[in-house]
């Protein structure tokens, strides 16, 4: 008998590996690619002043005031087998902006990527009055402002993969998005959010309402979520104050990775960051925004209480011991500035209480020129 | 006198266990005049739920795993005509059908809907790992044919009933396009694992054809190996989440014994 059930296991392993070789031979050829990505842009380095950013649907060049963008040709890299018109490489006058197509190598899809050279940093003063919306679908709201050379500058927030959990009905629904009744005009409104049963999947139950001066990496954001907020843009004064109103009311109920941790409060953020970049770090992000040995100046409120009347906050920048700036590199663009802005304060750990707001409105960074 | 009564008692049993042989006999005699042979059988399954054929967006299989799948069967064969050479098969066999499969996919256009109603669609590059386990209730219904004196070949369609079953997995080192391959990707890599589970919506009644040889090693018993190909899909019909259709395909390979 133990003989008999000796031979059923090898005639099965047997049969099972007959199976899979079965199944491995009739595997068809690869299908070409589908995807039509820009994956790099190549300018002279001379001409940036930061990494090109480069998005699903845009590429945008920070270049130095004297740069020389009439007659630029820029070089792309894109999905193997992809191709790209007009041909990378092709020299056009950047000071305006002008549209690529890609299309796959399977021929079946395009892309149209949006390539535009944007002038000087960001500006200081943010009203929070303007909103664009998602490029195609046109689900949630992205903050823009308008800076002294007329170009448009993006706030970074979290809603281009909040969108993937499909929990949103609305764009106010929406971790970030604006709000009426602002200190004056609109302002921001900064809500943590339940991410549904898809969050629950991938073991991410809330996601906080965050709001930053940089870009916001998608492709990052399940696998490593505090590389995914990149904070920084060039800026060429030294700050010395983050002035601002805010309203805050922490969540019901704190829970941590989906666990409900009774009795502790949420409490959101604002911080402002500035710092400089070398050859390795080129931005900070979750991981050292508030501890990388590149920081130049700090500023952090101390005491965000809950409150529902505007509060004024004016928080200093304080530096760090033994930390200089370089006014030459200042001018070239190689530090950048960050202002921070989250409804939970460790809602890159997931950890916070959904439905905990934080309102902010009329931020101004103050810096050295202005005094 | 404790002697004779002892003798006696076991006189009598083996005359009453003798009877009962001899009933019994009688019955599997009768049966056998009028060409009816039953078996019982029992047997493992292996094999697995496969798209037929492989569609293009799987790259590779890389790793199959038949895990323990038990099949027993009663069977009842009536035998016509003077010679017994053609028959007809009825079967009854509770089993389980089961495999896991981890595969590399490429563009895999795919829909999740969470339990809130929340819908996901986009295509999916990188790693799928499938743990399937159904439980089955067959009916085979077959034509049998003896080869020779100890070999019997047999061919057919069967139902089966399915009162409970398990279709999950996670997805692993890859990336999620949005809508569509245009669309914003979202890496997943490392340990990260996004679970999912269609159990909901596997379909309750399938059925198939089976074919299948038995060969007779001893008086009485046989070994068999039956291969049992499902024809319709396990899925229902508005389950779009896996666009192509998965069919049972299993080998069930085993011993029985006939009376």
């Amino acid at each position: 008998m133990n003989s008999l059930k000796g031979k059923n296991m090898k005639i099965r392993n047997l049969i099972g590996l007959l199976f899979s070789v079965f199944l491995f031979s009739c595997i068809q050829s690869e299908a070409p690619n589908a995807e039509a990505d820009i994956l790099t842009c190549t300018v002279p380095d001379d001409i940036l002043k930061a990494e090109p950013e480069i998005e699903n649907e845009s590429v945008t060049l920070i270049v130095k005031s004297d740069a020389d963008i009439t007659n630029l040709a820029p070089v792309f890299t894109l999905t193997p087998g992809a191709t790209i018109n007009p041909a990378s490489g092709t020299a056009f006058d950047f000071t305006t902006p002008h549209t690529y197509t890609v299309t796959s190598e399977d021929k079946n899809w395009t892309k149209n990527y949006n390539v535009r050279c944007i002038v000087s940093g960001i500006s200081t003063e943010y009203h929070f009055e303007t909103v664009s919306l998602e490029p195609k679908y046109e689900r949630y709201q992205v903050f823009y402002d308008i800076s002294s050379s007329g170009d448009v500058v993006n706030w970074g927030s979290a809603n281009s993969v909040y969108v993937l959990t499909n929990v949103a009905n609305k764009m106010t629904d929406f971790p970030t998005s604006q709000a009426d009744n602002g200190y004056e005009g609109k302002c921001a409104k900064l809500v943590t959010c339940s991410t549904g049963s898809l969050g629950s999947l991938v073991g991410m139950y809330i996601a906080a309402g965050n709001l930053f001066i940089g870009t916001f990496d998608s492709g990052s954001a399940l696998t490593n979520p505090l590389k995914s907020t990149r904070f920084g843009k060039p800026f060429e004064h030294i700050p010395t104050y983050l002035s601002g109103y805010y309203k805050y009311q922490p969540g019901k109920e704190y829970t941590s990775k989906g666990q409900v941790v009774p009795g502790k409060t949420d409490q959101g953020d604002i911080y402002a960051i500035f710092y400089e970049t070398d050859d390795n770090v080129r931005y900070l992000d979750g991981t050292n925004a508030l501890t990388s040995p590149n920081l130049i100046y700090v500023a952090r409120i101390s005491d965000l209480k809950p409150t529902d009347e505007w509060t004024h906050f004016y928080i200093p920048f304080v530096p760090r011991p033994g930390k200089f700036v370089d006014k030459e590199k200042l001018k070239n663009g190689g530090y950048q500035l960050a202002v921070v802005f989250s409804s939970s304060i460790r809602g890159d750990y997931f950890e916070g209480a959904v439905g905990s707001t934080l309102y902010v409105d009329e931020v101004e960074v103050i810096h050295s020129d202005n005094e | 006198m404790k002697k004779h009564i002892f003798l006696i008692c076991v006189l009598a049993l083996f005359t009453v266990s003798a009877m009962a042989q001899v009933e019994r006999n009688m019955g599997i005699i009768k049966s056998s005049l009028i060409g009816l042979e039953y078996e019982v059988k029992a047997g493992f399954n292996i094999g697995g739920t496969s798209p037929l054929p492989l569609p293009r967006e799987i790259r590779s299989i890389d790793g199959y795993k038949p895990t323990l799948c038990v099949a027993i069967e009663g069977d009842v064969t009536k035998w016509f005509g003077v010679e017994r050479k053609w028959g007809m098969t009825l079967g009854f066999r509770v089993e389980n059908k089961g495999m896991e499969t981890k595969a590399t996919v490429k563009n895999y256009s795919m829909e999740i809907i969470g339990s809130g109603g929340e819908k996901l669609k986009g295509n999916w590059t990188g790693g799928v790992q499938t743990k399937v386990r159904n439980a089955y209730l067959s009916i085979p219904v077959l034509a049998s044919y003896k080869l020779s004196k100890r070999v019997n070949i047999s061919a057919g369609p069967y139902v089966s009933f399915m009162p409970n079953g398990d279709f999950s997995g996670y997805v692993y080192d890859g990336y999620l396009r949005e809508i569509n391959p245009t669309g914003t990707k979202v890496e997943f890599q490392g340990d990260n694992r996004a679970s999912y589970d269609f159990s909901d919506n596997l379909r309750t009644f399938q059925w198939g054809v089976q074919a299948g040889v038995s060969w007779r090693a001893f008086n009485h018993l046989n070994v068999h190996a039956d291969l049992t190909w499902g024809l319709n899909d396990m899925f229902e019909k508005d389950f779009d989440t896996i666009t192509f259709a998965m069919y049972p395909i299993y080998l069930n390979v085993g011993f029985g014994y006939a009376f």
